[in-house]
């Protein structure tokens, strides 16, 4: 199949990524948006609550990887990669929620070395959950932040069917 | 209805995210046709379902600034590629652009919606987007397959 010839300024890449480019999305990272000082990054108290709630789940669920491959050495090389990146959405989270302290919140253990897989899949799927209902009850960068983590995580739950 | 406290400048945001989001849309569906033909017949049912959903996800996105009095934008006719599409590998590599695009959309929606029914439909088009991007990168060979930040750009 021969690529399709470029319609010029009607590109791909001005259409599709415009809306993926880093310059856009940017400003998402930096948690700051396009409109003036705004409403959408006053934080209430409940939001701020809620937040410290997810930095916990999060938490709980690094543990959880950790206490998987305890269980299942062979499980623990092969979710290597997924426990970098829950790990990484907990600094995330950590550094959108001043005041977190990492605390201590046990997952449990796995039943068997047998059932570490489905075990870890549940609570990576019980994290995803519970970021998206905090996710729409905040806003601005923070509700970005959460809707990608839960959305992270989901895929994450593909992979360990 | 906004949340309480926040005006109309808001939606204006929230409705120009969301026509961004109806660009990457519109690409996606326009980008899964290019995907489907480089398939293989017996593997393009997980193209075609995708295109489906991501039809289905612009209509609701017309349906939602139609009804808000904002002129959705229309598909365009054409879209360059951003790679040539050679191979079955190609065709996922570009798949993962169209969900990769979309998904980065939808995540700059959340940033700037003021409605929560915005931020539960952007949730929800986003978490499509990342699953069936890690389908296809999978299928593209790509290295790893989840993302910690889907959407968001590295730090």
């Amino acid at each position: 199949m021969s690529p399709l010839p470029s319609p010029g300024p009607r590109g791909f890449s001005r259409r599709t990524l415009l809306a993926a480019s880093a310059a856009g999305l940017a400003l998402v990272a930096a948690g700051c948006t396009s409109s003036p000082p705004d409403e959408r990054e006053r934080v209430t108290g409940e939001q701020a609550d809620q937040l410290l709630g997810q930095v916990g789940v999060q938490e709980t669920l690094v543990a959880a990887f950790t206490a998987a491959g305890a269980a299942d050495p062979a499980l623990a090389g092969e979710v290597a990669e997924l426990a970098a990146q829950a790990g990484a959405q907990l600094e995330r989270l950590r550094d959108a929620a001043p005041g977190a302290t990492p605390s201590s919140s046990s997952p449990g253990t796995p039943p068997s070395p047998a059932e570490a897989r489905p075990w870890l899949r549940a609570q990576v799927a019980a994290a995803a959950t519970s970021h998206a209902t905090a996710c729409v009850n905040q806003s601005g960068a923070r509700a970005a932040l959460l809707g990608s983590i839960s959305a992270g995580l989901r895929g994450q739950d593909g992979r360990l069917a | 209805m906004a949340d309480e406290g926040e005006g109309s400048q808001d939606l204006a945001a929230e409705n120009d995210a969301l026509g961004l989001a109806l660009a990457a849309e519109h690409a996606a569906v326009w980008g899964y046709g290019v995907v489907g033909a480089a398939l293989a017949a017996g593997d393009r049912g997980t193209a075609t379902s995708a295109e489906a959903a991501h039809r289905d996800v612009r209509d609701s996105l017309i349906r939602l600034l139609s009804q808000r009095s904002v002129e959705p934008a229309a598909a365009e006719g054409a879209y360059a590629l951003p790679f040539p599409v050679l191979s079955p590998t190609d065709a996922a590599a570009l798949a993962v652009v169209l969900e990769d695009g979309t998904a980065a959309a939808w995540v700059r929606v959340l940033d700037q919606a003021a409605e929560r029914g915005t931020r539960e439909l952007a949730v929800e088009a986003l978490t499509g987007a990342e699953v069936r991007a890690v389908g296809w990168r999978t299928t593209a060979g790509q290295n790893p397959v989840t993302r910690a930040l889907p959407g968001l750009p590295p730090q």
